[in-house]
């Protein structure tokens, strides 16, 4: 019987779990037009693992990366959901990511 | 030689956090009893957790693990999303009849109509916090 299966299924749940939390902090200080970044760390991460010193490694980049990658999408919805009051909006004028004018002219991705 | 574990596990991450969200969005809206998806879900992913213990590599050990996790949450998704279509934050769906008469109970908050459809505000433009009545419609789909 092996039990490393289970447990990275369990640490997959737990960083997706993680991954809510970080996109309605990030929306909420960030605002979704971040989205790319994210996105790219979770890519990068993904490349990375294909690189990893062992399969458990690999596994963990993996996961995370796959994690960052649908965070990515869930950004922008976490916003309109802000701005109809079902969360908490942040009043204040957010900073605007680099490259934004490419990235509003792109539009954020989403599930 | 790369090494491929990583690329399986985030292909199962991200297939049942899609999963989770646009198929139980999709369970839900056409079941006239959430209870039998849910038991098909949990026995589903009660199954692909136990094969895990005895599959012959961690790839699909892990593979299995992830979307076994993700389909027993999804039984419980498929809970919360009823309640998200009871309170409007779902659209409904009136030719399922479980819905219907969500839409048809009085004082319902229940809509047809997919919220979540929209454009967002401007993060970075000050005053474009709009009320959610002046909110820009989306083209895509939800």
């Amino acid at each position: 019987m092996n039990l490393s299966g289970i447990a990275l299924g369990l640490f997959s749940f737990g960083v997706i779990g993680f991954g809510f939390f970080w996109v309605i902090r990030g929306e909420y200080y960030l605002g979704y037009l971040w989205w790319p970044y994210p996105l790219l760390l979770g890519l990068a991460l993904i490349a990375g693992s294909l690189f990893a010193p062992n399969a458990g490694v690999s596994a963990l980049l993996g996961i995370a990366g796959a994690s960052f990658v649908w965070g990515a999408t869930e950004l922008k919805e976490q916003a309109v959901r802000a701005n109809l009051g079902w969360f908490r909006q942040n009043p204040r004028q957010k900073p605007a990511p680099p490259l934004v004018d490419l990235i509003k002219r792109i539009g954020a991705p989403h599930l | 030689m790369p090494q491929l574990a990583g690329l399986w596990m985030a292909i199962a991450t991200f297939l049942g956090i899609w999963w989770g969200h646009v198929g139980v969005r999709w369970l839900e809206s056409r079941s006239a009893n959430v209870l039998p998806p849910a038991l098909v879900l949990i026995v589903g992913g009660l199954g692909m957790n136990l094969y895990s213990l005895f599959a012959p590599s961690l790839t699909a050990a892990s593979v299995c693990s992830i979307v076994g996790i993700t389909l027993l949450w999804d039984a419980f998704e498929l809970y919360r999303q009823q309640r998200r279509v009871i309170k409007g934050h779902a659209p409904a769906n009136p030719a399922n009849p479980r819905h219907a008469a969500y839409l048809a109970a009085p004082n319902s908050r229940a809509t047809t109509e997919n919220l979540l459809n929209r454009e967002p505000s401007d993060p970075t433009e000050f005053d474009s916090m709009p009320s959610s009545g002046s909110l820009r419609r989306s083209a895509s789909s939800d």
